[in-house]
């Protein structure tokens, strides 16, 4: 049997064990390809509009590779790391203009001490003026506590701080919600003790 | 005739100017009690930045008991029942509790539905223009802070039938970073079905004290708190065991009648960790490392505020 032949009966043969016309035994199962049958099953799900069962989309991966870029709390590392290597690159291309005219090197000193200047300038402006931000997973007015237990076991301790964290301001805000519940009551309370007071 | 009529006009808007400085507080005494009296079904939604939740609200009046249902319709759920100075809050995961007060806690601040006179000491009421909300002419009243350590809140209240339209957290620069818009609100002659109902049904009692519960224990000056936002007043201390994570925590509740803080004392986590806020509408979380301990500032305050607060806290002396 030809290679060509082959791969035109592998559809085929996939196709037939989809629409069950063909027993799925030793010999079928050699020619079967498994990413056809859940591409099929995926395009026959969404045909018939089986929105409930949702088509199985494998993310783990992605959501791994996701959070192994996210920035881990607190760190300033990252924000100081692109302005060293501006640096580095501005020494470059002074040391290359310098060999062939000394004004040019002069010109070129004169426009790298702007840069450092201005690159300096605006990292300076921002840790001074701003906070560094925790994370950017936004706190709702409502944490669900089912989104902070529902995370994998941990994995490393780096990790396992930030979650520690996360789960902590998880709980201040909860409970920041319920007992600001109270504060209305407790503020009519103070008031009437205030009243029995003067009475 | 001509001066006549100029200074005709002059008197005119000088009593315009006089009456507006009544109106704009009138307008939210008119609300609280239109919201307290009428029979009414409305949907909003509160929207924080990217995100939004939607709630239904009803309220109405059965054989003189107050009665009212707020419940958000997205995710894990919450439904809030008022019978008169009962509220009751039924949660995901913990058991339904009640709670003796005449407003719920929600979206809305309690302090609207209630005696807004006492904001005078830390807000100004100014009244601002008419717009067109949720199909209706709408009033604006601003709630402006007198200092800078507070958010501002707008109202837009409907000019027929003084219920709110529509409400926001506006920061100092005018910047609206939390809102609360109806949708859709009908009022009715006869209370929604669902409040009928709710006058034959059982509740929890409310909690004994609300002040102390049982595995929690009084703060006597365990922490000193340097700096306060002008008109804040300490609600309630005490040391107690956070529901989620079990951590403990010496927690402080304040409040300025419009918006609340809560101050959380703690043992530090381990490891290298930089001070820092994260916020999600108006609600800011600052997280403060002093080094032996950890101070946590929750609540719809400015970043700086919580900030101050949170660095001014040290052991007593």
């Amino acid at each position: 049997m030809t290679q060509s032949n082959f791969n035109v009966k592998d559809g085929q043969v996939t196709s037939s064990i989809f629409d069950a016309e063909q027993a799925l035994d030793n010999a079928s199962q050699a020619q079967f390809d498994a990413d056809k049958f859940a591409r099929y099953a995926l395009i026959g799900d969404a045909m018939r509009s089986q929105q409930n069962q949702a088509p199985c989309i494998d993310i783990t991966a992605s959501m791994a590779d996701a959070l192994a870029d996210e920035v881990t709390y607190g760190e300033q590392a990252p924000q100081q790391e692109p302005q060293k290597v501006r640096q580095e690159d501005n020494v470059v291309a002074l040391s290359n203009w310098r060999r062939p005219l000394a004004q040019v090197a002069i010109a070129a000193s004169v426009s790298l001490v702007a840069v450092l200047g201005v690159s300096n300038y605006t990292p300076q402006e921002q840790a001074n003026g701003d906070f560094p931000v925790l994370q950017s997973t936004p706190v709702t007015g409502s944490v669900s506590p089912v989104s902070l237990s529902s995370e994998p076991a941990l994995e490393s301790a780096e990790k396992g701080l930030r979650e520690l964290q996360q789960q902590r301001i998880g709980a201040l805000v909860l409970e920041h919600q319920r007992q600001s519940r109270m504060a209305h009551a407790l503020t009519q309370q103070a008031q009437e003790e205030k009243e029995e007071q003067k009475k | 005739m001509k001066w006549l009529a100029l200074l005709l006009g002059v008197g005119l808007s000088a009593q315009v100017v006089a009456s507006d400085i009544i109106n704009a507080k009138q307008l939210l005494t008119d609300m609280s009690s239109a919201i307290q009296e009428r029979n009414f079904d409305a949907s909003f939604v509160v929207v924080k930045g990217k995100g939004m939740e939607p709630y239904r609200w009803l309220h109405g009046k059965v054989e003189d008991s107050e009665l009212e249902i707020l419940s958000r319709q997205n995710g894990a759920g919450l439904e809030v029942v008022r019978v008169d100075n009962k509220v009751t809050y039924f949660e995901p995961q913990t058991q339904p509790y009640s709670i003796e007060t005449d407003a719920i806690a929600g979206p809305i601040p309690e302090i609207l539905f209630g005696e807004i006179g006492s904001l005078s000491n830390s807000y100004d009421f100014v009244l601002g223009g008419k717009e067109r909300i949720a199909d209706r002419a709408a009033q604006l009243v601003r709630l402006v802070s007198k200092d800078e350590h507070k958010y501002n809140y707008w109202l837009w209240i409907d000019i027929q039938s003084a219920l709110l339209l529509k409400a926001a957290y506006v920061t100092q620069q005018g910047e609206v970073l939390e809102q609360l818009q109806l949708t859709h609100i009908s009022v009715t002659e006869q209370p929604a079905p669902p409040l009928i109902e709710l006058s034959s049904k059982d509740f929890p009692m409310p909690l004994a004290s609300l002040a102390e519960t049982e595995n929690t224990q009084k703060l006597q000056n365990n922490w000193r708190i340097g700096w306060l936002p002008e008109g804040f007043k300490l609600l309630k201390s005490d040391r107690h065991k956070l529901d989620l994570n079990n951590e403990l925590a010496d927690y402080f509740l304040f409040s300025d009648g419009l918006v609340e803080f809560s101050v959380f004392v703690q043992r530090p986590l381990s490891g290298q960790r930089a001070s820092g806020a994260l916020s999600s509408g108006a609600t800011t979380v600052y997280v403060h490392n002093s080094g032996a301990f950890d101070v946590s500032v929750v609540g719809k305050i400015p970043t700086m505020t919580a900030k101050a607060i949170a660095e001014s806290v040290t052991r007593p002396l």
